[in-house]
């Protein structure tokens, strides 16, 4: 079956050895080139370094991840990282309890009731730290820091520290993306996962006791709910069962809304007559993060899907069980929607885009994710509203797999 | 034939002709509104259901693709029929509102005050209730033109009003009638209260201490706002600029002096922007706060004058840590206060 029409003699007499030589540095430092080009030549191609099919497009993505042919697979460096069953690799009534399991938490009526409570103050505690210094690094001071506090007091990891939180996300990215396959399909680069396996012992020797506790004495924080959900009285999820896609969340779930607020913060400094309008008016914050998520995608291209039967997609005749990693960073630049994606620009049309992904595997986290950040930036902006870009310094984004800024300096007076 | 528009649990009667938020405000219903001209945006609404004429609203504070999803400028749109609206910034807490009302007044006194400056005094046939600093307009006999003026009172000098009129050389309601033919005794038609411009009820005013930049008659609105936020704490830290071109364009002086030398909190720092006098400061208003000012965390801010006098505030507001949400500027451009030289960089 078609999905999307495109005479596949265009796409098949196309050279694409050009791939052969594109590189994991490469993608990381900056992957728009490649991915531009791969949007005018062949939206849905096989890139060797991956190993893998890659969607590049808004439409082939969005056809893709809502297509009945195709249901989610973990990329293999995410599935050596995670182990199985992780959320965003499986299917059928063990994604249906996994979603119901995460779900309650992140409800919007849920959300709302807690939110403001939640994450404020952790905001002013870290503002506290350094509002009255005139300069700070946001990344690591701010940004990074109230992304992972409000997650991880909401898991129920109060006592397990923000640095500690920010180190296991950074190990746990770098061991996800080591995407590197060679000619045999095996991994390229076999000994970066060591950090990552390393990050998890750390992980399970922390979060084990927890656990252990919470089977006997259930709370309200988000795991307890986890183990205990839904299961007949005396019964808990097993442990094992479980910890995928807790290391999910000490990832992804982690590390992006703080990614997010970075990005959009960059965008705004890229324009500072918007960065002024927003500190102006907070109001226009939920809109200023979405375009920074669609400028710059935090989760950039993490998750894949494989087909369930031949399919043709694009004009590629896929066989059954062919796997496609759904690069949405790059169809949130596709200029067949958006006019010079690579500008932000707080006032372009308000277009859907796919920086959450799409179909039944779309984020679970969206409105939580969003509110983290909407009121980072409103406290952030509240305390220092001359925010100034530290220009001595530059903005460095990397990342293929998720993206971001790695620092941002700023100045202020005080 | 009116129509009836619904916001919430409210229902108020709108005729075709007579804008949402006029209908609104005059019932009593609270709805945020800054310039009521169409150009600030602040009173934009949702049509939840029927629909509206958007008569004046301009494509710049409603651009096409917003009112194909439904919002409206309740200060432009009219009925077309019976009509539901959300007001998205109006939902939550239930706020005090002066109900809008059409007055007729009479001149008690037209007075000279400073070079092209002139202040009226209107004393009202029945009380008009309002916030300090909120405006009204009148209407220039004969033209219907509008004109909006702020109210330089305290709420309880709510029967004869003041405002400060700058003239403007040319100008069908400063030069030809404030300037020309007006005279005491006159009826004048008006409407008001009106703008959000104002300080809050007194159980909201958390006392913080304020800092207030006035350019030209933007005086007019701080002699009404001052002078209350002082009766509810009569310590409180209050400074107050008062920029014009040169000396001869201040008033009120001694009124403002004499107020400092009794409120120990309060400051009021005139500064000539064009032609220096030995006993006042030189320069733009907003530079001088930034220079007196070396912290403003926790203070509120208020803008009242030429839009580029206004615009350098924010910008000196936030240089001194200001919160934004914190910031107050009227949002009329008073005709008058273009003409007044006291805009900053
Ligand atoms: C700005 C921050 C975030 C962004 C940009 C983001 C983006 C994404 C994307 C692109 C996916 C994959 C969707 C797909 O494959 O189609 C995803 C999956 C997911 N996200 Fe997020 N996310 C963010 C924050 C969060 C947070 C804070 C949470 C939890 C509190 C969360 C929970 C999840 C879950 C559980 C999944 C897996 C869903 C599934 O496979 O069924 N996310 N997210
Ligand atoms: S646009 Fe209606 S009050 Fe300003």
């Amino acid at each position: 079956m078609t999905i999307t029409e495109q005479p596949a003699a265009a796409t098949e007499q196309r050279d694409l050895s050009w791939l052969d030589a594109v590189t994991m540095t490469e993608l990381e430092r900056d992957p728009y080139p490649v991915y531009e080009r791969l949007r005018r030549e062949a939206p849905l191609a096989f890139v060797p370094v991956l190993g893998s099919y890659v969607a590049s497009t808004a439409e082939v993505c969005r056809s893709i991840a809502t297509s009945p042919d195709f249901e989610a697979v973990i990329t293999p460096a995410g599935g050596r990282t995670f182990g199985h069953p992780a959320i965003i690799g499986v299917n059928g009534d063990v994604h249906a309890d996994l979603r119901s399991m995460v779900e309650p938490a992140l409800q919007p009526v849920e959300v709302d009731r807690w939110i403001d409570d939640l994450v404020r103050p952790i905001a002013r505690g870290f503002l506290e730290q350094f509002e009255d210094d005139g300069h700070a690094e946001l990344v690591a001071q701010y940004c990074e820091p109230v992304s992972v506090r409000a997650l991880g007091d909401l898991l129920g990891l109060k006592d397990v520290s923000s640095d500690q939180l920010r180190d296991w996300f950074h190990k746990l990215n770098r061991s996800f993306t080591n995407a590197a396959m060679d000619e045999n399909g095996e991994f390229a680069h076999p000994e970066g996962f060591a950090e990552g396996d390393a990050a998890k012992a750390e992980i399970r020797s922390i979060v084990d006791p927890l656990i252990d506790r919470w089977i006997v004495e259930p709370d309200d924080s988000a795991i307890s709910h986890w183990l205990h959900d839904g299961m007949p009285p005396g019964r808990t999820r097993d442990r094992e069962y479980i910890y995928p896609t807790i290391y999910v969340y000490l990832l992804g779930a982690m590390q992006e809304p703080g990614h997010g607020m970075a990005s959009t913060l960059v965008g705004l400094f890229s324009r500072p007559e918007q960065m002024e309008e927003v500190v102006d008016d907070p109001t226009l914050i939920p809109r200023a993060i979405s375009e920074g998520m669609r400028w710059t995608s935090p989760i950039w291209s993490a998750t894949a899907r494989i087909s369930t039967t031949p399919v043709t997609v694009a004009g590629v005749d896929l066989p059954a069980g062919t796997p496609v990693i759904l690069s949405y960073g790059s169809a949130n630049h596709d200029t067949g929607l958006y006019e010079a994606p690579t500008a932000y620009d707080l006032h372009r049309p308000p277009l859907p885009h796919l920086a959450f992904g799409a179909g039944n595997h779309a984020c679970a986290g969206i409105y939580f994710a969003n509110h983290v950040m909407r009121i980072g930036l409103e406290e952030l902006f509240e305390s220092i509203p001359n925010l100034e870009r530290d220009t001595r310094e530059g903005v460095e984004f990397w990342g293929w797999g998720f993206r971001g800024p790695t620092t941002l300096h700023v100045t202020w007076e005080v | 034939m009116a129509h009836t528009v619904t916001v919430g649990d409210r229902r108020v009667e709108c005729a075709p002709d007579q804008s949402l938020l006029d209908a609104f405000l005059r019932a009593g219903v609270w709805m945020p509104n800054s310039c009521n001209q169409g150009t600030c945006g602040t009173c934009k609404l949702r049509v939840l259901d029927g629909e509206v004429d958007h008569r004046g609203s301009p494509a710049d504070t409603l651009p096409d693709e917003e009112r194909q999803a439904g919002m409206a400028l309740a200060c432009q749109a009219s009925p077309r029929c019976d009509t539901v609206v959300s007001s998205p910034t109006a939902s939550g807490a239930v706020r005090g509102t002066h109900a809008l009302r059409d007055l007729v007044a009479t001149v008690l006194d037209v007075e000279d005050v400073a070079r092209d400056t002139r202040r009226l005094l209107l004393g009202l046939d029945e009380p008009l209730a309002f916030s300090a600093g909120q405006y009204v307009e009148l209407v220039v006999p004969g033209s219907g033109v509008r004109r909006q003026y702020s109210l330089a009172n305290t709420p309880e000098e709510d029967k004869v009003l003041e405002l400060h009129v700058r003239r403007v050389p040319g100008g069908v309601a400063s030069d030809a009638w404030l300037f020309g033919s007006v005279a005491v005794g006159d009826r004048v038609e008006l409407t008001g209260p009106l703008g959000d411009f104002h300080l809050p009820d007194a159980a909201d005013d958390e006392g913080e201490p304020m800092a207030c930049i006035a350019g030209g008659t933007g005086l007019a609105p701080f002699l009404g706002i001052v002078r209350t936020a002082l009766q509810r704490r009569p310590d409180r830290e209050i400074v107050l600029y008062h920029g014009v071109r040169g000396a001869e364009d201040l008033y009120d002086v001694d009124r403002l002096t004499e107020l400092a030398a009794a409120s120990p909190g309060f400051r009021f720092v005139p500064v000539l922007s064009d032609q220096p006098a030995p006993s006042c400061r030189a320069g733009f208003p907003t530079d001088a706060f930034v220079e007196d000012v070396p912290s403003a965390r926790g203070w509120s801010g208020w803008l009242c004058g030429p839009p580029a006098m206004v615009e350098a505030g924010v910008k000196a507001f936030k240089r001194r840590r200001m919160a934004p949400r914190q910031v107050h500027r009227e949002k009329f451009t008073p005709a008058d206060a273009l003409d007044t030289g006291a805009a900053g960089a």
